[in-house]
Parts: C-alpha cells; structure tokens; sequence
C-alpha cells in the first residue's frame, strides 16, 4: 500500500522453536486510527519490537513511515508508549519529559512549552513528587505524554489504557480520537470497547497470525449475524430442540448469562414466530432480544470459535 | 554519535542524585583516611602482641607504607566495589525496562554504552583524585613527609587499569540479563586475571604489569609500565568496541 503508515509482509519471528508470528501481513493507513486486537500470547508485542527495531524479524520485511524501523530517522517521528512504562524513578515527571525531549534534539523554547501542555495532557501538572513514587495510572498517563514530545508522526501504544481508571481512560481516548488524520495510531489492546469507540481499522491477531484486517464497519458487517438472547423458565429441551428446527433459526447454543444464544437466518421471521413457540411450548419468558453482533462477538467467534457468546447489542 | 551528550547528562545527574556517589565517594575516602592511619598503627598493633612473649622488630613507618596501603586498598577494595556497582550498569537498566524509554528514541545503542562508560570512568577519576588528595594530607600529617610524584604516578597508573576494567563492566553487563550476573562475570574476570597476572612476562608487556604496577611506583620505586599502559588502552578501546557490536545485536 502506498500511502501505509506501516506496511509488513510475510514476517515470522521464531525464539527457538516457538513461533511467535507466523506470516503477519499488514498494512496501517497513513491517518488512520488503527486497533491491533488479540489474546494474551497473540504475538502483538512482539510485532511492536520488530516495529520499534527492538528485536529483529525471522524473515519478511517492515517498512515504518517508509523507512527501516530501527533508523534514526525513522525514530524521530515515532512515539511508543511501552505496556508498562518505566522510567527513572529519581526523576520527576518534567525532567522525564525533558530528557525525552533533548533525545529528539527539541528546541529549547518548543520543549518548555511542550512539557507544560503534556504535562496539562496526564494531569501530572503541579506533581513535584519522583516517578518512583508514581501510581500505575500516574506512570501510564506520563507514558502517554513522553510518546507525544516529539509530535511523532506515527504514535505506537502497547495496551494504553489498561492501567487507567475510567476517566484518564476517557482522557486518553479522546486524545487518541483528537489524533486521528493528524498522526497514526497503532495500537495494541485487549479492551474491545476502546477499539470500537476510537478505531477506524482493526486487525485481530492470534497465534502470529492475522485473522481479520480491515475497516472496523466492514469487518463487523462482515461477520455480523443477527442474533437472538433469549432466556426461558420451565422446561427448555423441548423448546430449544424446535428452536433448532425452525427454518428461521441457525446454530443455538447456551450463553454466559444461562439463557439461549440463537443465530437468525432470519430477524424478521423470528420476531413473528418466536414469541409464538414460547407460547406454544408454555415456558414463561424472562428476556428476548434480538441484537446485532458486537465487535466482542466478531472477535471471539475468529479466535475462539465454539465460545459461548458474552454481548450483543439490541435493536429489537 | 546520536543523543550521546544528553545521555551523558542523564548519566552524571543520576549518578548524583542516587545512593551512587555515596558509596563510590565514601569507599575511596574512607580507603584513602585509613592507609595513612594504617601505616601508623601497624607497628603499634604488631608491638603490642610482645606482651604475648612473641618479639617482633617493626622499622618505623615511613611515607612509603601510607603509600602502599593507599595503592593496596585501591587495587583490591576499590576495584571490588566497581564491580558491585557496575554489575548492572547495563543489565539494570534493561531489566527495569527504562532503556526502552531511551532506546526507542533517537539514542543510538553506541551512544548509549558509551555513555555509560564515560560517566563512569570520570566518577571514577574523580573519586581517586579526591582520595590521592586525602591520602597525601593525611600521610604528609601523620609522618611529615609526603612527596607528590610516586602518589601521582601509582594513582594514575591504577586508573589507568580501571579504566579498563570499567570497559570489561559494560561488556559484561550488556551480554547478561541479570545485574547480579554481570556482577558474577566480572568478579571471573578479575579472578582469571589475577592467576595470570602470577607469571612475570605477561606483566611486562601486557595490561597485567599494572596488577602490581601501582603499588611498586607507591613506594618509590622505578617500574617500566609503557607497555603495560599501551596495551590497557587499546584493550579498552577494543572491549568497548566488542561491546557496541554485540549490543547492536542484542534483542532487547
């Protein structure tokens, strides 16, 4: 892609003989705001180092803001925000602030005023405490504030938000949200929720490989299905068993909540003629709703396929 | 070499706002406080066991003996606790994940090995100097007598070797993942080269003459270390390079 902030093909990282990414093919839109979703072990940190320079592919090729990653050049217009950012505890937040500035060769006057803005940013403005003494949500929104000094190009963050509270998470996504055709955002989580609300293009990676790369709208288009939760007293075996033989009707399995999960062929018949085989079957009725799919569910049924399903968003 | 300055400035500002320059300080000083005092009560300790029935003859200590504790003391206790220290000057950092936060930014790997061993080669030299100092008061105090040359020369000849040895540190520490380990790797080191050190023509023209090359010159006495010092310059100038070549290498 020739407009691709970040563009991989065919890369393998091997350690011994565990393959850590296996074939990754990827390609970020300069602009875009981009979720790099998947499981604990999926391989997404690993692609960040080799995106970083940090540690070298097995084969395939990386191209970063259209260079090599490890570049000095290439460097200067990253920032990364590490999944847990470290720093020298005996510094302050300003002086962190600082030392990453004058690594990008700022000028004087812009850095003083850049601290003070990112500073504002974290929230970490009048804070005159050491790192050392910083809580995880105070260290994660610092992260946050050094990976932009630079005004960097191409902003790379490893889980961002998963340390913060409700509202620095607010924060932060409404900042990553304001970044959006000024810079790239790469950013890997596990948090759906963030994805859904500030990406515009996803991947989804497991076991090293990418399962799904694409716009977030098309990729829950894609896979979504309507479906029906429905949860029923009384004797379920026989209703479920005319559930699965209605033509209207696909896969009905249980769900995490005790109820029924049941893939539609058709919402529009469903919304007819199920309430007719409740009654039908005289169980009494305690929830029914038909939903669309939620990226949650996009996300679990390519990972974890026979997983029961967890939400689902009603428009019936 | 990218980011090379302000690195260094991190280095030396660290180095004084942490537990560092205490001890590094504290231990020359108290090295260099103690070898004249030493040197003083030697004799009066050793007379006293004649109260025992065992006759020892001590001459008087002279400027000489202070001198030798000082060189002593710097080649064994000094040289220890640079080991200590620096057996994560690395390591550490890696470990704790905050040479990410540099790495990642325009600070070339080179930059930041020499930084490190240039921060820690100046508080070094620093260190002694302030120690050579004390040892000359205290020793020009305590015998009345204190000539300057032997002083210099078997100070800087030590730092000279620790130099070097400050170069062996950052190697170590930037092969291993854990500080302790560094620490283990350079205490082996010193180790293999004390045995070696044992055979006369490996310390007339190699870095192993200033193993005891210091403490000869304490005392006065003249001692050919052209070669020795030649070649324990261009042994830390090859280290360091060793070093920048297999960090460049190294996963991080």
């Amino acid at each position: 892609m020739a407009d691709a902030a970040i563009s991989i093909r065919g890369l393998t990282k091997h350690y011994g003989s565990t393959v850590a990414l296996d074939g990754v093919d990827l390609d970020v839109p300069t602009g875009s705001v981009f979720g790099f979703l998947g499981p604990n072990g999926a391989g997404k940190t690993t692609t960040l180092r080799v995106l970083l320079g940090l540690t070298t592919a097995s084969s395939g090729e990386v191209s970063v803001l259209g260079g090599r990653a490890s570049s000095i050049d290439v460097r200067r217009r990253l920032g990364y925000l590490p999944d847990v950012p470290e720093f020298y505890p005996w510094m302050t937040g300003r002086e962190v602030l600082r030392l990453s500035g004058r690594l990008f060769d700022l000028d004087a006057s812009v850095l003083d005023a850049r601290i003070e803005a990112l500073l504002d940013l974290a929230g970490l403005t009048g804070v005159k405490q050491k790192v050392g003494g910083y809580s995880r949500g105070m260290r994660q929104r610092l992260g946050i504030a050094q990976a932009l000094v630079n005004g960097p190009d191409l902003l790379l963050l490893d889980e961002p938000t998963s340390a913060l509270d409700p509202i620095g998470r607010k924060d932060v996504l409404d900042m990553v949200a304001g970044l959006r055709g000024r810079a790239t955002v790469f950013f890997s989580t596990h948090i759906l929720a963030d994805v859904e609300r500030v990406c515009d293009q996803v991947a989804i990676l497991d076991h090293g490989r990418v399962l799904e790369h694409a716009p977030l709208d098309d990729l829950k288009a894609r896979h979504s299905r309507a479906h029906l939760a429905l949860e029923v007293t009384g004797d379920a075996t026989a209703f479920t068993e005319a559930l699965r033989a209605q033509p209207w009707t696909g896969s009905v399995r249980p769900d995490v909540s005790g109820g029924l999960r049941v893939d539609l062929v058709d919402a529009d018949a469903a919304r007819l003629l199920a309430p007719r085989l409740v009654v039908d079957f005289g169980v009494g009725l305690v929830r029914f709703e038909i939903a669309e799919a939620s990226l949650e569910d996009v996300f679990l049924a390519l990972v974890l396929p026979t997983a029961p399903i967890t939400s689902g968003r009603a428009v019936a | 070499m990218n980011g090379l300055s302000t690195f260094l400035g991190k280095e030396v500002a660290e180095f004084l706002r942490t537990w560092r320059v205490w001890v590094l300080v504290g231990i020359v000083v108290v090295m260099a406080v103690s070898s004249p005092v030493m040197a003083r009560l030697t004799p009066l300790l050793l007379s006293s066991l004649e109260t025992s029935g065992i006759t020892i003859t001590v001459p008087d200590p002279t400027w000489r003996d202070s001198y030798l504790q000082w060189a002593g003391n710097l080649g064994e206790l000094v040289l220890f606790a640079l080991i200590v220290m620096l057996g994560g000057v690395v390591a550490g950092e890696l470990k704790s994940g905050t040479a990410l936060l540099v790495l990642t930014k325009p600070l070339t790997r080179p930059a930041f090995l020499l930084a490190k061993f240039l921060a820690n080669a100046g508080f070094v030299i620093a260190a002694t100097v302030i120690g050579a100092v004390v040892t000359w008061v205290g020793t020009l105090w305590l015998f009345g007598e204190a000539p300057v040359r032997p002083l210099v020369a078997s100070t800087a000849a030590w730092l000279v070797w620790a130099v070097c040895f400050i170069a062996v540190m950052v190697l170590v520490s930037s092969l291993v993942a854990q500080p302790l380990a560094g620490a283990g790797l350079g205490f082996g080191v010193y180790v293999l080269v004390s045995l070696v050190g044992v055979w006369g023509p490996a310390r007339r023209w190699s870095p192993l003459g200033l193993l005891n090359g210091p403490t000869s010159l304490a005392t006065g006495e003249p001692v050919a270390l052209t070669w020795p010092i030649v070649t324990t310059v261009l042994l830390t100038a090859a280290l360091l390079a060793t070093a920048v070549v297999t960090f460049r290498r190294r996963e991080l």
